[in-house]
């Protein structure tokens, strides 16, 4: 479901660890506190998206409410680790979905058409408008009965790209994030160091 | 019951604990991102 950012931690992880060798150190990981929180916050998730037993047993109003408190833990990590490098254009992302996602019920909002581009169109013809878009973060809602729409998940990758997913801007925000966590290990890149130790 | 926690305690800690904290870490950001980000992918993404 979140391939795109997994990759993008993924491709942090191992441009952080090319950089750190060529500043002659071992790579570190980020100094974050309360790491536990995240644990926390993502359990409700868990349940409702990832577990095959439970995630379809669940009502509706449940998954939305669910959503929601999971983001606000994390969001109230993001606070607590705000001065590591990369964390707050994860919470940019973060905040910007969790408001687009609460105006619209608990729901990450996905239109028709962008929703065309992700199954075939026997299987698009099954869903309902207002209905969850599978057993994911997404509803299926017209553009024009959706609240915030510029922040729903509209983008979608290049025609040619075999992978085909649907993000929001929040989702940019959270990819860069988490890019950039990952390349600084939560600390200020200090590119000047660089070029010093690289002259002769 | 006590002997299993003694033997699961025993086996914990021949692991050098930063490589816990590292694996800890790194799995805790992993669940950040998933829970931050909502992108769908239609359960197939490969569908095209």
């Amino acid at each position: 479901m979140s391939m795109i950012l997994l990759v993008a931690l993924l491709a942090g992880l191992l441009a952080g660890i090319v950089l750190a060798h060529f500043q002659k150190r071992a790579w570190q990981v980020p100094p974050l506190r309360f790491l536990w929180l995240v644990v926390i916050g993502f359990l409700p998730q868990a349940v409702i998206f990832y577990l095959p037993s439970t995630h379809s047993r669940i009502p509706d109003w449940v998954v939305g409410s669910s959503l929601i408190v999971s983001q606000v833990v994390l969001l109230v990590f993001c606070w607590f680790n705000r001065r590591v490098a990369g964390i707050w254009i994860l919470a940019c992302g973060l905040v910007l979905n969790l408001t687009v996602i609460a105006a619209n019920g608990g729901f990450m909002p996905i239109s028709p058409q962008t929703a065309g581009h992700l199954v075939p169109a026997t299987v698009l013809a099954k869903y309902q408008i207002g209905s969850r878009f599978g057993t994911g973060k997404d509803i299926l809602l017209l553009p024009e009965h959706t609240r915030l729409v510029w922040l729903s998940d509209q983008f979608l990758p290049p025609a040619w790209s075999p992978y085909q997913v649907a993000f929001s801007l929040g989702d940019i925000f959270i990819a860069a994030g988490a890019f950039w966590l990952m390349l600084t290990q939560g600390k200020t890149l200090q590119v000047s160091k660089i070029v010093e130790k690289d002259k002769p | 019951m006590q002997t299993k926690l003694a033997q699961l305690s025993i086996f914990v800690s021949k692991f050098d604990r930063r490589y816990l904290q590292l694996a800890f870490a790194l799995l805790a950001l992993v669940l950040l991102v998933l829970g931050a980000g909502a992108p769908e992918d239609g359960g197939r993404g490969m569908c095209r």
